[in-house]
Formats: structure tokens, sequence, C-alpha cells
């Protein structure tokens, strides 16, 4: 293993870490706060969610789903800005007018989440679009669950940027699963049936798997780059036991990464999503045992990014309500 | 000056959008509509064919094809052909392209033109008859011109394109063979402000569209028994130009609200609505409503006419506010 592949590994997994610290602290402020709408979590997600912000270049845009806060932060948006957001806070991202349904951060790329199935896909294939029409060498990604497959503008907006060859990058989040209300209700006998007939070139991958998904999304974004038309990647994932949670609660408890080596300790209901599925304690033991980092420095490593979500924490709970005169303000450009 | 019928005028605005904005861009095709002036696209296409996209029919993957494009810092001018076909992508202009500035807090905008023909016809019927700008209007975000002639046509479609904001133009579909004066040169109509077409004192149609040039009509009808119609055209439902219209109100103390969306939350009860609060004291007598009453739009002739705001129901509602 090269040293730029290990720095490029713990990159990655810092921000992984970033993504999962964040939710984690979203889930006690939400326990903490008497309102603070609701929280769709992307816990569970992180190897591919870290993997696409990895494969962005500065000036690549992106359009999420409301399943966005581990977009948000992997894409570098500042956690602090982000809790205030999610808090409807003065120093919110988007000045408390959005929430955590539509963070969104301008210097980062992300232009906006869509808190309506099917939103991302369409609205990344303009960007697609406006990118293109600029000659600009940047792309767009569009992030999306498999249930946006149920909505008909998704195959409008797939057909368009196949039909005009527009370097869009689709991040499909399939956590579709047997035996819990499946999140979409497909005819097609596999997903990727579905870009397949469209004409898109499309890949699958482990969705959990960090260095799987992290290669497959520089592959994916280098084609798009170089051919400047759509490439569709499915991403398998298996769905975190509070994915709909409407009580905040901690499913599969506070992340532990000796949990990792002391599976021992692993008990209770989800046990299973800790022991074997878990991306976070997936990539801790690979790291581990491949040499590629000690337990030391990875805990270290935690120890830094925990304290930095409660710093961003802390000054969320800080940042006031917004006057009410604001709620009148920026309706019109 | 030039004369130019609607078709035409339309046309030179978007001509000089993009001559004047290299990111202004054209997704659809037959923007001069499908009638006899359908010609007056070929100008247009002959010198910004590569700026102009034919997409398949997909209406609410165009309409974010525009507003994504558009948050990335184009200018797109998306056009639908007849206005009801934009229903399919209702939740783009109204949940997407009309929320992006507010809820980014300003830091994302979405500059996009949407342009429709809407109103009744003729043929029709009940799914080719739509004037949809009442709905539009009732969402914050949105900036909505209803222009009535060839002039306003073309320095609105500027405004439209060089506004910051999602605008949708809208155009009567029995408008566009309509001719008069317009300048050659290049021009913007400011959105938002209303235009007194046709001064009087004693009674003020406050009306849009179509409805402003029946309004003109039976002004001429009415001059001939005694009654002196102020015409006052209000050009854009959103932003809304109370003043113009408040002033015209006070001025006579009587008005008439036409327009063809619908009677229920439509424009012209809007305007109503607007002057009650805002000119309550000058009015000499009830408000009139002209507008298009709750039933779907009939195809044969005679049913379709039954239902039409129109030369004759503006010029009955003048008389009926002037106690005639």
């Amino acid at each position: 293993m090269t040293g730029a592949t290990r720095e490029v590994q713990l990159a990655q997994f810092e921000r992984m870490l970033r993504m999962r610290r964040f939710e984690e602290m979203v889930i006690r402020l939400a326990q903490k706060h008497e309102y603070i709408g609701r929280q769709h979590l992307h816990i569970g997600h992180e190897a591919t969610g870290s993997a696409v912000a990895l494969a962005m270049q500065p000036s690549d845009k992106i359009h999420t789903t409301h399943r966005n806060h581990g977009y948000v932060i992997a894409t570098g948006a500042d956690p602090g800005r982000a809790f205030a957001e999610i808090l409807g806070r003065r120093d919110g991202l988007n000045g408390g007018k959005g929430g955590s349904w539509h963070l969104c951060d301008a210097s980062t790329g992300m232009q906006s989440t869509s808190a309506m199935v099917g939103g991302s896909i369409a609205l990344a294939t303009g960007a697609a679009y406006g990118l293109k029409l600029q000659g600009a060498k940047s792309i767009s990604f569009a992030h999306f669950g498999d249930g946006t497959l149920d909505e008909g503008v998704c195959y409008e907006a797939l057909n368009l940027a196949s039909v005009f060859e527009l370097p869009v990058l689709f991040v499909c989040e399939n956590n579709s699963k047997a035996g819990q209300r499946p999140s979409s209700m497909l005819a097609a006998a596999k997903l990727r049936d579905i870009p397949q007939a469209l004409q898109i070139e499309n890949m699958i991958v482990d969705g959990a798997d960090a260095d799987a998904a992290r290669v497959m999304f520089a592959q994916a974004a280098e084609r798009v780059r170089t051919t400047g038309k759509p490439v569709f990647v499915e991403c398998t994932l298996e769905r975190w036991p509070g994915s709909h949670q409407v009580t905040a609660a901690f499913p599969t408890g506070v992340t532990d990464l000796a949990l990792a080596f002391e599976q021992e300790r692993i008990s209770g209901k989800h046990a299973e999503w800790i022991k074997s599925y878990d991306p976070i304690l997936r990539a801790t033991r690979v790291f581990v045992e491949s040499g590629t980092a000690t337990r030391d420095e990875l805990a270290a490593l935690d120890a830094r990014v925990t304290k930095l979500m409660e710093d961003a924490s802390a000054f969320a709970e800080a940042s006031p309500f917004p006057e009410p005169a604001a709620a009148f303000t920026g309706v019109f450009a | 000056m030039p004369q130019m019928n609607l078709a035409e005028a339309l046309i030179d605005g978007l001509i000089w959008s993009l001559r004047k904005d290299p990111k202004a861009t054209i997704i659809g095709r037959g923007m001069a509509g499908h009638g006899p002036e359908h010609h007056a696209e070929d100008r247009l296409k002959a010198e910004f064919a590569a700026r102009i996209v034919d997409p398949p029919t997909s209406e609410a993957a165009v309409a974010q094809l525009g507003v994504g494009a558009a948050m990335t810092g184009m200018r797109p001018f998306v056009h639908y052909g007849t206005a009801v076909f934009a229903y399919e992508a209702w939740n783009q202009f109204i949940n997407e392209a009309a929320n992006v500035h507010y809820m980014s807090n300003g830091q994302i905008k979405a500059p996009v033109t949407f342009h429709l023909f809407h109103g009744i016809r003729g043929g029709g019927g009940p799914q080719h008859s739509g004037s949809p700008y009442a709905m539009y209007a009732n969402n914050p975000g949105l900036e909505i011109v209803m222009p009535s002639g060839p002039r306003d046509a073309k320095g609105l479609i500027r405004a439209a394109m060089a506004s910051d904001n999602p605008t949708i133009v809208v155009q009567h579909a029995l408008l566009l063979g309509l001719t008069e004066d317009v300048p050659e040169e290049d021009y913007m109509i400011p959105l938002g402000k209303a235009e007194v077409k046709r001064q009087g004192k004693d009674v003020s149609v406050i009306a849009c569209s179509r409805s402003v040039v029946d309004a003109l009509e039976a002004a001429k009808e009415l001059a001939k028994e005694g009654i002196d119609v102020e015409v006052v055209d209000i050009r854009s439902i959103a932003p809304l130009d109370v003043d113009t219209i408040v002033a015209s109100v006070r001025k006579t103390g009587r008005m008439v609200a036409a327009d063809e969306t619908y009677e229920i939350c439509g424009v012209a009860s809007e305007l109503i609505a607007t002057v009650s609060i805002h000119a309550w004291s000058a009015l000499k007598a009830a408000p009139v409503r002209v507008a298009r009453p709750m039933t779907p739009v009939p195809f044969s002739p005679p049913l379709e006419k039954a239902i039409t705001p129109g030369v004759s129901k503006i010029a009955d509602a003048c008389r009926k506010a002037c106690g005639r």
C-alpha cells in the first residue's frame, strides 16, 4: 500500500467519523430540545457519502435528498452552522429558514436538499446541463434513494441526461430491505435495468465498503468527466435500524470503535448490524488488521472528531433564534 | 417605429435577451405558438440555433433542467406551449423553483423564466384552456407576468430574463396576432409596474392579459353611452402594483375587476380584496367581478362563449358599477 493511499483512506475515515459523530449529536440535540423538526439520519451510509465527497472537485455541484446530513458534513460545511440550522437558529447555514430538510452550502457545491422524493435527481440533471453550457469541466452529483425510482420525474431526468449527454453522476443508495416495507416497489428485475434501458453506463458497489466505494466513485466521476455522459452507481446498503425514527434514539448505541475488536461486548436486538454491518467498525477493523493505522491512532482521531462536534453543537445551542422579521425577508432575490 | 404582432415582439425580446446575456439559453420549441404567427420563431432560430435545445416531452424534468441550470448561474427560458402542460411540473415550479432563494437564505438563486400560452382560445375544451397564473400567484417566490400586447410582451420578457428570480410569463393564446408599434431597440419594462392603458373618470377596469384588450374595446362602446372608463393593466400579479390600482379607484370611485382566471381565489377576487382594504372609503359602489365561472371550459362554441369573460360582460359590469 502506498503512502498516498493510506493518506486518502484516513481522510475518508475522518469524514466517515465526522458524519457519524455529527448525526449522533443530532440525536442528542433532538432528545434535548423541544422542537427540532424530524431527523432523517444517514447513519450506516457513511462509506458511500464519504466516497462521493472525495470524488468531488471544488467546482462540482451536488443535490441531495433529505437524508442529507452526511453529505453536508462530508462535503465540508461547517458542522456548527449545520447544527444551528437543524435547531432553527440564526447562525444556521440557511439562517433557520430551511432546517434539516433543506440544508445547503453554496460554498461547498452543496446546491440544495430537496425533501420531495425525486427532487434531487432532476435538479442535478439541470445542474449538469448548466455546467455543460458554461463549458465547465465540472460535473454534478445526484444523491437519491431507491425510492426515487418510484417517481415519474426520475425516468424523465435519466432519459434527459442520456439523450442530452449530461455530465451527471447518479448516486443511488439502495437500502430497500426484504422483511420491512421496501423503500421502492420496482417491476424491474434488478434496479440497474432501469439506467441500462436508458443507455446509461451503470455500476454496482457495496456501499458499506469504504475502500470499494471510494475506488468506484473515483472511477465513475472520472468517467463522467472524460466522456461528458452520465453514469449511474447503485450502492447496496443495509438500512440502519433507526432509519425511520420519529422519537430520537440510539437503537444501535453510541458508536464505540473498540467494539470492532471486542465483539463479545455487542448485544441486543440489533447486534448483527453492529457486528457485521456498521461501515465505521468495518473500516476500523480493516485499518488495524492491514496495518494502515493502529487502534490508538484511530481512537485519537475519533476523540478529535468527537470534540469538534461537541464544540460545534455548543456553538449552535448558543446561537439565538432569528428575529421574527426575518420570516419576511429573502422571498425574492 | 415598426409594427409587430405579439409573437414577433416576444421573439424580439428573446433575441435581445440572448444578445445581451451570454448566460441566457432556451429550452423548448414553438416559442411563437403553432398558429399563423409561428414563423416569428425563424429569426430566433437563425441567429441562435446553438443556444436553443428541443427537449423530450418531459415537463417535470424539463422544468428542473431549467431550475438546476439556473442554480449554476445560467438564465434558461423554458417554453411550455399550452399552459396546462406545466401542470405536470407543478412541484418543480412551486416547491423547488419558488423556494430556492428563501430556503437557502439567499445563497442560491434560480433565475429561470417559464413561458406559457394560457386562456380560453376557441375549441381548447376542458384540458387546453387553462389560465394557471392565479394558482401560481398563490405561492410566494414566483414573479408572474401577463402581457396584454406586443410592446409589453417584448419589454416584460427582457425584464423576466434579467430577473434573478424564477419568473413565469403567461401569454394569452389569442393575442399572438395582436399588432401594434413596438420599438426596435432593446428595452425593459420593470416587473411590478401597472400601466393605465386608458384614462377615464367614471369607472376603473382593473385587468390583465386579454381582458385588457376586451376592456379597451368595451370602453369605446361605453364612451358612446357617456361612461368614461379607465383601464388599468396590472401587467403582473406578482409583484402587484397596489399603488397604481388604488390611485385609479380613488380617482373614479368605481371598480370592475376583469380577468380570465377563476372567480374563486382568482386574480379578479384578489384585486377586489386589495382595493377593499386600501381604498374602501373611495368606493361609491360595490366592486364588480368579471371572471371565469367555476365550470370546466366546454368545447362547443356557444357554451364556451357563455363562460368567457369578454367585451360585453365587461361593458355590463361597468354599467352595473355606474348604476346604469
